[in-house]
């Protein structure tokens, strides 16, 4: 490690979210109500370039808070607006809310953005977008994925399908391509131009079923056309594939992360790009630790990646003796610095770390 | 309604001054009596007109409690009591009243002799505002006068420091001071029992810190002090003579003895005296790896910890010493630090927050080039580095002790209060009590309810249980006595024995009503005719027709009389007490209603 700084929530968090400003955000999942969103501001120590060791602002400031009802198990912010969308159990319904911070320091919750046929379906994934008006894409199942818009919550787009499986994550590409995964694997694109049209899973190698998949896209990069960005899953078993969203039939890439067996479910999967660092993912939600891997050296033979760095903190973190081992819920790469990460635990740690390349390589 | 009245004082919505002003139940209390350190002038004393106008604040206040030995909760009490004038008694722990005047002396030495300040308490001012002080115990409930009484609590934080109950009558309010929730390696967690208080009042300015994990900090402490010591340098550590000094001394011997490390640590010898003559005093107050350190003659039981002399400044090769005073202002540590300050191999680390106009505040600052006695300018080529290991509470905090004390309401100090308004939420939420949150000058007003004991007479209490339903644990029973308040006491008792005892004769209340009806006939007919009709109805009651002509229902009487202007109109007065009042006008609207046709 350069630098390494471990911190405890009052309660975990299953996201973790970047903001404009620097901000970060997290929220409660717990299953009674009560649970907090709190906008975080990170010490100086992670905004500056360099590592300073003994600064003495080294805390996290909670600047605005929120109470929400219902856990919350994904939160984005719509950008250049003050407002946040989050989803979560027991359906499919959004919740948006206002982030006012300078009047006072709660995130008050504006408005529902209920979905016709919502009760009982799993939580819905969502992602944001301001290109023309800021949308909030979201859905739980392929048949139910929209487009609404946040403000009029008038619905922009609906995409037609004709199965129904579950999704594991969506993104937007651009602000007319849409990017889903299905839990059970399939990517499927759709451009929001042509919504009569069905959207289809790619053609792909098959890879083994019941196995959970989510899948990590690039940020970042401007000006590089967003569908030649390899998008990268991750499966339940440990599986990591990168496609080509211009050539599907076969996989960029193929490797398998080293995960301990049985896994521990699909609750937490988490894979993602450094936005600052070509070619490097990072993978969590097997145990308590992260893997960073740097997938250059990577071809389609499937065998097992060595990885370049593994965090273990969360392992070894707190409180000693409560029975089950913490399980990393969620990791997220910091937006500039290239090797700073944040990672969270289902025992409330919250670790800011920034590894150091091996062999000198720099 | 019973009230609480709270002010923060002092000027400004500053933080970092604590003095808080507290009436209740016809006591005034201040808590705290601190001093702004970012102001160099009058601004950094509390507005304590604000107490009273012209009157003295001896006879206002009832007494003074400091809760621990920062400047920021002591640092304006030598002003207060010498110079704007208080004789009462000030509270303290015994650990505080030791340290207090040595840390106020010291601030006073740089402000006066360094700073050159001319409106500033003197030493004597110092020593005659220690003589007012009583110390108190832990836990120990403390008499102030018949009515309040205070006792405290531990705090964590720094050593000495407590929490304050503040009890009149069944009327209290908790004090906090800074605390913290989670033990240190020196000192413990803050804790209180269920003492349910109407009011808990708690700084919260840190509220909003999700706080690095010590074991960061230390790890972080450990790999300064070893990157300088490997590549030969010396390392200087400033600290004040005991409490965090304990902790890192423990730190670093355990580092030492893991990595095998052979550079020498001191320890400067005027801290061992200081620290044997404090150690009986504070050894209840640290946690028990410090009491194992302590051993009778020699504290310092260290393996790899000695004891300094001022020679072994100038000794080649790397070293790690612990000098005071803690702001590098004066004594030891700026002599070493004026040695070492040239050579870039070199490191001091400030292990808390520095006075403005002190070596340590300047260097940290960023000043790298110092004007010593005689004009002589230093040049700073050592690193310098700060590091702050002293806690407070955060939000997690505050909601522990809050869940501990069970207070009816909370009060916050020292915060903005729209950046508060999320904690305030959260409490209220949490806990379903009211929280406050005054600015500086600002008073807030707690509602209290308080309980009054009221004593029951055996008489009253026998004859109320005996008629009516039998007492039952589920159901509340109405009870009805005469409440007789006289000199502070409340007795409860039968109407008769109060009538007795205040010598006053009951009154006796009689209703007339008078009921018009139609009859041409005699008196005495019409008298029969309604005995008759109310015979007939009132089968459950005894009516009577007595021979004087009148009626009686039960003690009710009717009697009959003509109408003076017109002979067909008979007028029947309906006379009842009191007691018959249901009775009463139930007969006189029947009446109302007519006589049958056929009597």
């Amino acid at each position: 490690y350069r630098d390494l700084h471990t911190f405890e929530l009052q309660a975990p968090t299953r996201l973790i979210e970047w903001a404009c400003g620097n901000r970060v955000c997290v929220a409660g999942y717990g299953q009674s109500d009560g649970n907090e969103i709190l906008q975080l501001i990170p010490p100086p120590t992670l905004l500056t370039k360099e590592t300073q060791g003994l600064c003495p602002e080294r805390d996290f400031k909670v600047e605005c808070g929120g109470f929400s009802e219902r856990p919350v198990y994904s939160l984005k912010y719509v950008p250049d607006t003050s407002l946040l969308v989050t989803s979560g159990p027991p359906d499919s319904s959004l919740q948006v809310w206002q982030v006012s911070a300078e009047d006072s320091d709660v995130i008050k919750c504006v408005s529902t953005l209920a979905t016709e046929n919502g009760t009982g379906q799993p939580w819905a994934k969502i992602a944001t977008i301001s290109a023309r008006a800021p949308w909030v894409l979201h859905g739980s199942r392929l048949d139910r994925v929209q487009i609404t818009e946040v403000e009029s919550r008038k619905n922009v787009y609906t995409a037609a399908s004709r199965g129904s499986e579950e999704l594991s994550g969506l993104a937007f590409l651009d602000c007319n391509t849409l990017l889903l995964c299905c839990a059970i694997g399939q990517l499927c694109l759709a451009d929001i131009r042509q919504p009569q049209s069905l959207v289809e899973a790619m053609s792909m190698p098959s890879a083994p079923c019941s196995e959970q998949w989510c899948m990590g896209t690039r940020h970042g990069a401007q000006g590089l056309e967003p569908s030649s960005q390899p998008v990268v899953r991750l499966s339940s078993r440990g599986l990591l594939t990168l496609t080509d969203l211009r050539k599907t039939s076969e996989f960029l890439a193929l490797a398998k992360a080293r995960v301990p067996s049985p896994g521990s479910g699909a609750e937490f999967l988490c894979v993602s790009w450094a936005p600052a660092l070509e070619g490097y993912l990072a993978v969590s939600g097997f145990d308590g630790t992260v893997h960073v891997y740097d997938t250059h050296s990577w071809d389609s033979s499937g065998r097992e990646a060595e990885p370049i760095f593994v965090h273990k903190g969360h392992a070894f973190g707190g409180a000693g003796g409560s029975g089950d081992l913490p399980l990393v819920t969620v990791h997220t790469w910091h937006l500039q610095k290239p090797r700073t990460l944040l990672s969270a635990a289902s025992d409330g740690s919250l670790h800011v770390w920034d590894w150091v390349q091996p062999c000198g390589k720099c | 309604m019973p009230e609480i009245k709270v002010t923060p004082l002092g000027a400004g919505q500053d933080v970092g001054r604590s003095c808080i002003l507290v009436s209740i139940a016809g006591k005034n209390v201040m808590l705290d009596c601190g001093m702004h350190m970012g102001y160099n002038d009058d601004r950094r004393f509390p507005d304590f007109s604000y107490i009273t106008q012209n009157g003295r604040l001896t006879d206002f206040l009832d007494c003074v409690i400091i809760s621990h030995f920062h400047l920021d909760h002591c640092g304006a009490l030598p002003y207060f009591s010498e110079m704007v004038g208080y004789d009462g008694p000030i509270y303290m722990t015994h650990p505080t009243k030791a340290i207090c005047p040595i840390l106020l002396e010291d601030y006073r030495k740089i402000t006066v002799d360094k700073k050159g300040e001319t409106n500033f308490f003197t030493s004597q001012m110092i020593k005659d505002c220690m003589k007012k002080v009583v110390a108190v115990h832990l836990h120990q409930t403390v008499q102030v006068d018949e009515e309040l009484e205070i006792k405290a609590y531990y705090a964590g934080h720094v050593l000495g420091a407590a929490m304050f109950q503040i009890k009149v009558g069944c009327e209290s309010v908790v004090y906090t001071g800074d605390y913290n929730m989670t033990p240190d390696r020196h000192l413990g967690a803050a804790w209180i029992d269920k003492c349910r208080p109407d009011l808990l009042i708690s700084e919260s300015t840190y509220a909003t810190t999700i706080r690095d994990s010590k074991r960061c900090r230390e790890r972080d402490f450990l790999k300064k002090v070893h990157e300088t010591v490997e590549r030969g340098g010396k390392v200087l550590i400033p600290v004040f003579a005991l409490g965090r000094a304990q902790e890192l001394c423990i730190l670093l011997e355990t580092f030492w003895e893991r990595m095998n490390l052979k550079a020498p640590i001191y320890f400067s010898t005027g801290l061992t005296e200081k620290a044997n003559h404090y150690y009986k005093l504070f050894i209840t107050w640290t946690n028990q790896k410090i009491r194992k350190t302590f051993v009778q003659r020699n504290m310092f039981e260290f393996k790899h910890i000695k004891a300094f002399d001022r020679a072994f400044a100038d000794n080649p090769g790397p070293m790690v010493v612990f000098a005071t005073p803690g702001m590098l202002h004066a004594g030891q540590s700026l002599q070493i630090f004026r040695k070492w300050a040239g050579n870039e191999k070199n490191m001091v680390i400030m292990p808390g927050y520095c006075v403005q106009g002190t070596v340590g505040h300047k260097i940290l600052s960023g000043q790298r080039k110092l004007e010593m006695e005689g004009r002589q300018i230093l040049e700073v080529k050592m690193q310098v580095e700060y590091m702050s290991f002293s806690a407070h509470a955060d939000a997690k905090g505050i909601m522990q002790l809050i869940r501990q004390a069970e207070p009816r309401n909370v009060l916050l100090v020292h915060g903005e209060a729209k950046k508060m308004e999320f904690l305030k939420q959260k409490i209220e939420q949490e806990f379903h009590v009211s929280c406050f949150m005054p600015a500086n000058g600002e008073t807030s007003t707690i509602l209290t309810n308080p309980c009054i004991p009221v004593d029951i007479s055996l008489g009253l209490l026998k004859r109320e249980t005996a008629i009516g339903p039998l007492p039952d644990a589920k159901k509340p029973k109405l009870m009805h006595g005469t409440l007789l308040m006289k000199d502070n006491s409340f007795r409860l008792v039968s109407p008769e024995q109060a009538l007795k005892e205040l010598g006053l004769a009951e009154h006796q209340l009689r209703f007339t009503c008078r009921v018009h009806i139609q009859d041409p006939r005699k008196e005495h007919e019409t008298v029969l005719r309604v005995y008759n009709h109310l015979k007939g109805i009132l089968k459950d009651y005894s009516v009577q027709h007595l021979p004087d002509g009148s009626i009686t229902v039960e003690s009710i009487l009717i009697q009959a009389t003509a109408h003076s202007e017109d002979q067909g109109t008979k007028v029947l007065l309906v006379s009842w007490t009191w007691q018959d009042e249901e009775l009463g006008s139930y007969l006189t609207s029947l009446l109302k209603k007519g006589l049958p046709q056929s009597t």
